[in-house]
């Protein structure tokens, strides 16, 4: 057992997670018809790669990945395309659930090429929530040395159970999966971190750690308190390693997977299987059959939920995700996706509505329980301000929106909320920033084009005109504006010395993220050059007629 | 005897006080020609405040041009696109008084889209644009980049058969903004209890 390292802050909320892990792991019907998001994961949506009346199998790719923060989409079930749209497919199923398999690979034996091109084919991405494609996590270690991979098994949010299932009835895969992670990114321990409100999961994950090979596995069982899962504290807690702030667990040498993560990735290598379903729970008082259930991609929320009984009458709402952390639906004709890993069917006593909200009697409450030690009260009266310097003063962005503060909040302020929307605002305004930036080199980058065009017409026209002068013999010169050759001089110069800045710029960044597009500075730099060329052909004009003017003298 | 040793001291003062003060003269003038900062002219700030539409609403041909305007004193109110928080942001780094925006702000940000069937291609929409969002050549369909498209409508006038229509701009899912959470100051017993009868 190794030791742990204190965190502050922390709440604990009711757990209710008894309800869905009595039940062994069932599978899901076979739906009929699925709905596809092209987007079920961090960064850039899919681009569909099939075509309505397109026969598909189980497990055929449908949409590609498109960038490098994006992953690929695979028909769930067998049958027919019946719809692709710009923002999901939906395929109308025949029953059988004929499947396509990749080759099976042995990944102790296949190269790290090889094993990450089956993770992108695969179209894995991390099951716990953010959905970050799980190749390009793997291939972290081209930037950042790993030692270090931790099983984030903590599931710390009230009423899910699915991670806590899924080790009870897949600890060895898990494992394995685990081990095959840690040998794509070098890294020499895998650390185990799970809440001591699992004992059946920590029971079973003991049996298999003694023969799991080649890296050195360590269980760690931690009290139970919420947010302990978040990543950030989890390393905390287990390595007593701070990530910085904005920074990423790579950044100290880690990388977290979830378990469900690990056994989708070893199902993609071992049995050639992409990610088309995953298992998820769902519970509340408003269902009759709770449990964790394989559940297909795509399957609609509906129909699921009619599935395991769902008491309309008593419903009063249902919530995609935890308690604490999760959106409550608007509809339920919406799809299950990469990322759903529980739905809660609350009935009015269980998720009773907030209060109305009332001023803020400054207690502090929130400000003690905040794990990652913000200042929720300042942030909260910055965020009605407006203040947006002042946001980002107090670390606006490390807020990881666990939603500690709005749960103890006497005055039932839905801070969370105030956060994600000045968060969004915030985003939006760079987003706008930089559009304006862009337009704007755009702007001078045609100013400059126009401003050579000018110049070599003058300059052509100039020619013309000394040609047609010499021809016709010692005709009077015409009198050529006398242009301030210094000026131009300097002109040219700064002109070069621009020119030269860009290319710089230009070359460290292309050094320091060779991935990402410098559109803007290539065009910063041809703007550039287009000033030189006019300035070039301004001042070689001007000499000319300089020369002319004293030939003729 | 006193009066000339007091006045060697005073001028021995003098000289030491004068030559401190040429010293360090000398030495600030050094440390800030070494250690210039990047410059920072006040058109490049209030140009960075500007929307960079290029629309020429505010009467010059650009945002930058505009900005020097304002640097020698022109009015902060021209630019409709920027709106009100433009003015406020300008306002503020100017120390001035904000003025009621001249003109319509916008309610939508808006693109240029050209209905290809009836485009002619006479390439003064390509002349008139001011960021190079135009792409086509003479007698060829022209099309608008929607990405790199600001909206400032100069390409709108030019057009001989009126095959530009300016389009409300689709946004990306992931730009989407939540709806505005209800404004603060509501006493909370005015607001319809939640889920309530």
């Amino acid at each position: 057992m190794m030791p742990l390292f204190a965190s502050r802050g922390g709440i604990y909320p009711p757990e209710r997670k008894s309800r869905s892990n009595q039940v062994p792991l069932q599978q899901a019907p076979l739906p009929a018809r699925v709905i596809l998001p092209l987007r079920q994961h961090s960064g850039r949506p899919g681009v569909a790669c099939v075509t309505p009346g397109e026969y598909v199998k189980t497990g055929t790719r449908i949409a590609k990945r498109d960038g490098l923060i994006s992953a690929d989409v695979h028909a769930s079930i067998s049958g027919t395309v019946t719809q692709v749209s710009a923002h999901a497919i939906q395929i109308e199923g025949d029953g059988l659930d004929t499947r396509h398999t990749l080759t099976p690979l042995d990944w102790r034996e296949t190269d790290a090429l090889t094993l990450l091109a089956r993770l992108d084919e695969s179209g894995v991405v991390g099951l716990g929530g953010a959905g970050f494609p799980a190749q390009f996590k793997a291939r972290v270690i081209e930037r950042h040395a790993i030692d270090t991979l931790i099983i984030n098994a903590t599931e710390c949010e009230p009423y899910i159970t699915a991670d806590d299932i899924i080790l009870r009835h897949y600890p060895g895969e898990i494992l394995e999966g685990a081990q095959m992670m840690a040998s794509l990114c070098g890294a020499s321990q895998i650390m185990i971190g799970i809440e001591d409100n699992k004992p059946e999961a920590i029971a079973a994950l003991k049996q298999v750690i003694a023969q799991s090979r080649p890296a050195r596995v360590t269980l760690s069982v931690i009290p139970t308190r919420y947010p302990s899962g978040s990543e950030k504290l989890l390393i905390k807690t287990l390595l007593n390693r701070t990530v910085p702030s904005q920074g990423l667990p790579a950044d100290v040498g880690v990388l977290c997977h979830n378990p469900g993560t690990l056994l989708a990735a070893l199902q993609a290598v071992k049995s050639g299987q992409p990610l088309v379903e995953r298992v998820m729970t769902l519970t509340g008082e408003a269902i009759t059959r709770p449990g964790n259930y394989w559940v297909r991609l795509g399957t609609s929320i509906d129909e699921l939920l009619a599935h395991v009984g769902l008491e309309r009458a008593r419903l009063s709402k249902v919530v995609q995700g935890g308690p604490m952390m999760g959106n409550t639906l608007d509809t339920l004709n919406a799809p299950v996706t990469k990322l759903t890993n529980c739905l809660i069917a609350a009935d009015q006593a269980e998720l009773p509505p907030a209060p109305p909200a009332s001023p803020c009697i400054r207690c502090g409450a929130c400000e003690s329980v905040c794990p990652v030690q913000l200042l929720p009260q300042q942030l909260h009266w910055y965020a009605h301000a407006r203040e947006d310097d002042k946001l980002e003063q107090h670390h606006l962005f490390d807020c990881i929106e666990c939603g500690a503060c709005s749960y103890v909040c006497p005055s039932h302020i839905p801070l969370v909320n105030d956060y994600r929307n000045a968060k969004d605002r915030l985003r939006h305004q760079q987003i706008e920033a930089a559009k304006a930036e862009h337009a704007k080199h755009r702007f001078e980058f045609r100013q400059a084009r126009l401003a050579r065009e000018e110049a070599e017409k003058q300059a052509r026209r100039h020619a013309r005109l000394a040609q047609g002068k010499s021809s016709s013999g010692s005709s009077a010169p015409t009198t050529a504006p006398q242009a301030d050759l210094r000026s131009l001089r300097i002109a040219q110069t700064a002109a070069k010395a621009a020119v030269r800045k860009a290319e710089k710029v230009l070359a460290r960044e292309a050094q320091q993220s060779p991935d990402e597009s410098h559109d803007d500075l290539e065009m910063q730099l041809a703007t550039a050059r287009e000033n030189l060329k006019a300035a070039d052909l301004k001042l070689a004009q001007a000499r000319q007629s300089a020369q002319a003017s004293e030939e003729s003298q | 005897m006193s009066d000339a040793v007091s006045l060697a001291g005073v001028a021995s003062a003098i000289g030491i006080l004068t030559g401190l003060g040429v010293g360090f003269g000398a030495l600030l003038g050094a440390v800030s020609e070494r250690f210039k900062g990047e410059a920072h002219p006040l058109v490049d700030q209030i140009d960075a405040l500007l929307p960079q539409t290029q629309c020429g609403q505010c009467g010059y041909p650009g945002c930058r041009p505009y900005a020097e305007a304002i640097n020698e004193g022109d009015a902060l109110n021209k630019c409709p696109p920027g709106g009100d928080a433009t003015i406020q942001a300008l306002a503020d780094l100017l120390g001035r008084e904000a003025e009621p925006l001249d003109g319509e702000a916008p309610e939508q940000d808006r693109v240029a889209f050209i209905r290809e069937a009836e485009c002619i291609g006479c390439t003064k929409c390509i002349q008139a644009c001011p960021v190079d969002a135009i792409i086509g050549a003479a007698k060829q369909m022209h099309t608008v980049i929607e990405d790199e498209c600001t909206g400032c409508d100069l390409c709108v006038d030019p057009c001989p058969v009126d095959c530009i229509d300016m389009l409300p701009r689709s946004a990306p899912l992931t730009h989407w903004q939540p709806v505005a959470p209800l404004a603060p100051g509501v006493i909370a017993s005015d607001r319809h209890p939640a889920g309530g009868n």
